[in-house]
Formats: structure tokens, sequence, C-alpha cells
């Protein structure tokens, strides 16, 4: 327990490599494209704009603020999914230099899910304008988002540390993870309210740690109530299960990671 | 100051030709099996003492563990028996290219690699200039790696990893990088760096310049310590040994 919190303390001393590594993750990917970072906040806009098209129809009758219902969710999902999408391979991809020099090796998934939340965090700026164009007031809540963003960057760094590990010993989880995540998408009431499903499917949604957090968001984002604390309460223990389980699974596997690249 | 003792590593050889994937895993499991490994032992009861300012040659034949050794040192290896101590922060030059990414400019490079090396930003902005200037890529810099030859890109590792000032400097072979005019120049900062008392790990099958540099030889053997002392005496010892093998094929 104590060695393991040496490797938080490394990741702290790293803290220049984590911001490079954001940084250039992001720099990166949209070099090469003529609007640039602009990218970074078109990218959300689009991908909210076709599930809106798609989904609107279907539901959009029975949920108040459809718009700002099904907008924030994706978004929300986005930071999860891709997240803990690109960080399952966070140790593969970086062989080369996990083989070549000593780093404290956590700090790639960490910085994959670090990426995805700057990402997020730029998101929010056309969310915000769409969610007040369709007709919807933002919520005073809001001073509750940095509790709630909180809570799933901590269960996605847990989840991420946890199949990236696996992956590396079995090249399988990947695939699995991929096909676990659209399952995923589809049951965590992102663009159809939780009322349209049977009674005990909607009890065990309780047990979906994402429906949480992406409820929390829509209560803090436009919901004029104020966040519910059985939300939060779950939301934060899934969130520290999820985290000590993946700390638990790398820190247990860390130095035999390099045998298996 | 690096000590070693009795430093064993244990690689575990996947023996079959194919990954295993979980689906074998299980019925392996259910088997009673684990994954199929062959244990293979790179380095065997190592103990050796590298002082301030030494300059430690590392020699033998192909697979002999001179490059896991140095991989002990610098921690990417966990050794599955014994201790290592290392006092000082290490300039790996085990492969310069490592942490280069080719999307991004030399100048993104130089910060990313340097932070790879655990640098803050404020140091490598003191020696950005520097790093450039002895890398002569002045009117490169804001260009992509994948831009680069393989020359620049060599040059441009060995001046990130010389030019941040380490206590332990480790070398790879690295001497061949770029043209004779850079081989010069590299061969002079080594120099440079022994003669002001940094530790130099050095690894090379040029017996030439392991004579030149190194005052001290550690011959490694399927991964033991075959013999180690004073240069000129391993050396020739090495030589020896190796004219031998060639005669006798």
């Amino acid at each position: 327990m104590v060695k393991s919190f040496r490797e938080a303390g490394e990741i702290i001393q790293y803290k220049e490599l984590l911001r490079n590594l954001v940084l250039m993750d992001i720099k990166k990917r949209y070099k090469r494209s003529a609007l640039g970072f602009l990218w970074v906040m078109l990218d959300p806009l689009l991908m909210m704009t076709i599930f809106y098209a798609v989904f609107s129809g279907l539901f959009g009758a029975s949920v108040g603020n459809y718009t700002a219902y099904v907008m924030s969710g994706i978004t929300m999902w986005q930071f999860f999914s891709q997240g803990t999408k690109i960080g399952s391979i966070a140790f593969i991809s970086n062989r080369a230099l996990i083989n070549k020099l000593y780093l404290p090796k956590s700090i790639f998934p960490i910085s994959v899910v670090a990426s995805s939340f700057v990402h997020f965090m730029f998101a929010l700026i056309p969310l915000s304008v769409i969610i007040i164009v369709s007709g919807t007031h933002l919520s005073y809540s809001m001073l509750w988002l940095p509790l709630v963003v909180g809570l799933i960057f901590i269960f996605s760094l847990g989840v991420a540390l946890a199949v990236s590990t696996l992956a590396v010993f079995f090249h399988d989880v990947i695939y699995i993870y991929d096909v676990l995540l659209m399952a995923w998408m589809y049951f965590s009431a992102i663009f159809y309210p939780l009322s349209i499903l049977p009674q005990k499917v909607q009890i065990l949604m309780s047990l979906n740690p994402v429906y949480h957090y992406i409820t929390l968001f829509r209560a803090c984002l436009y919901d004029a109530t104020l966040p519910k604390t059985e939300h939060f309460a779950l939301g934060a223990v899934f969130a520290v299960a999820a985290f000590l389980i993946g700390w638990s699974i790398y820190y247990r596997n860390k130095d035999r990671i390099l045998f298996y690249l | 100051m690096i000590t070693l003792r009795d430093v064993s590593v244990q690689y575990r050889l996947i023996s079959e030709a194919r990954r295993s994937t979980f689906q074998e895993y299980i019925i392996r499991y259910l088997k009673g099996k684990r994954v199929q490994t062959r244990p293979f032992l790179a380095l065997r009861d190592i103990s050796l003492d590298i002082d301030e300012g030494e300059s430690l040659g590392i020699i033998g034949h192909n697979g002999a563990g001179k490059s896991t050794l140095l991989k002990v040192i610098s921690g990417v290896i966990v050794p599955s028996g014994g201790t290592v101590r290392v006092q000082g922060k290490i300039a790996p030059l085990i492969e310069l290219s490592a942490g280069f990414d080719h999307e991004l400019t030399g100048r993104e490079n130089i910060y990313l690699n340097a932070s790879i090396l655990g640098f803050s930003r404020r140091e490598i902005a003191d020696k950005y200039e520097s790093i450039v200037k002895f890398a002569e890529l002045e009117d490169f810099i804001d260009s992509p790696l994948k831009s680069y030859s393989s020359g620049m890109i060599a040059r441009l590792g060995f001046s990130i990893a010389t030019e941040i000032d380490p206590d332990i400097l480790m070398v790879d072979e690295v001497l061949a990088v770029g043209d004779a005019h850079f081989k010069d120049k590299s061969k002079k900062r080594i120099s440079e760096f022994r003669n002001r008392g940094i530790t130099i790990l050095f690894v090379s099958h040029n017996m030439e310049e392991v004579r030149n540099l190194c005052n001290r030889v550690l011959w490694l053997d399927h991964g033991s310590i075959k013999m180690i002392g004073d240069a000129a005496e391993v050396i020739s010892e090495y030589e020896t040994q190796q004219s031998h093998m060639k005669a006798g094929v």
C-alpha cells in the first residue's frame, strides 16, 4: 500500500509529461485539418446533431427539453467511452517507450482519460449554446458540476486502468470491451426516457454507474431541481470501487506488463 | 553510485508461436495448467559496484544480457531476484528515437522527450537553444519529424539526452550516429562527460571505442559475469576467445 502511494507521487513528479501527452494528443489529432482546433467543438456538435436528428422523432414527445436531454447524455457518454476505449490500448500503443525507459506506466492510461476530459470541457461550450438556443434555461445547480465530473473522471480512470492492464495479457479484452461499450451505451438512457423501460429493468438501471453520472449531469445543467442524493451516493460508491479495483489490477501486474507487450 | 547484489532477471518466454488468447487461457485453466511459458534467465546472480565518475564498458556476444543489464539499472525491468540501488539521474541513450513522435515537429519533440526523461518545462526551455544548436537542426526545428532523415533524428536524440546534465549516461551502441562530422562531435562530448566525472555505462561491440573510453570493462556471457577488471586485460582476453571461436569454426 505504501509503495502504491510512491507511484502516485511519481505521477505528480512527471506532471510535465502528463501535460505534454495530453497536449500533443490534441495537437496531433487536429493538426492537419483546415479548421484545426475548432474540431474540438465541431466534432461533438455534429455528433449531437446526428443523434438528435435520429432520435427526436422517436422520443421527442415523451421527454420535456428533449434536445437538452439527448445532447447532455451524449456529451457525458462520449467522455467516458472515448477515454476508456482509447485507454484500453494505452500500454500496447506505448510499447516502445515502456520497453526503453523507466516511467510510472500508469501515466499512459491516465493521460488518455485526461485528454478525453479536455475534449469534454470544450464540448461543454457548444452544449451550453444548444441548450440555451433550444429554449431551456441553464440551472443554478451547475455549481455541482465539478463534483459530478470528478466522479465520472475517477470512474473512467479505474475502468481504463483495469481494461488497459488486462488487454496486455489478453488482447481479446480490447474487442470484448468494444462490444460491451456499445451495449452499455444503449442501456444508459441517453436518447430515451427511463420511463419507457419495464419496471424491472428500471430497477436494474441503478446498477449502471454511467446512468447515475448522466442523470446528475442533466440535473446540474438544465433541470432546476437539485441533483438527487441517491445518485450522488451510488455514483460515488461506483467511482471509488472502480478506481480501487482498476488500480490494484494495474499495480499487481505492472512489473509483468513489459514481458507481455 | 550503482550497486547490484545477486541480481537475476527471468523472462517468461511464451513457448508457442501464437499469443495466448482468453479462450486458450480458460481451457488451460480448467485443465489446471497456466499459460505455457518457459523460463529464460537473462541475467543470473550479478553483483556489481560502479563508482561515481567511472566509465564502465560492457561487452559480450549478442544475447549475453548487456541491454538487459542497462534496463535493470535504469529501472525499466524489475529484477526477479536481488537488489538494485542507483543514486543520481540517468540519461538513457538506449535507443535514441524511442520517445519521438513523427507527426510532431522537432521543437515539440524536444519538449515531449525531455519530459519523458523527467524534466520540467523551465529546465527544458533553458536547454532548448543549445539542444537545437548541437544537433545542427536550426532550419528544420519547426518541421515534423517525418520529414527528417534518420541521421537528423539520431542527432536530435543524442543532443537531448546529453544536453540535460545527467549523473549517469547509458550508451548502447549509439556512437555510430550520423555522418563522420557528427560522430566526431558526439565522441568528443562523451569524452567531456567522462572528464567532468559523470558515470558512463557503455555497451559496444567496437573494442577500439571501449578501450578509448573506459577504464574498467565487464564481460557478460550468457547472463553471467565472465570477467570484470582492467579494460586492456578484459578486452584482450575477450578478443583471444573470439579468435579461438573463429578458428574453431
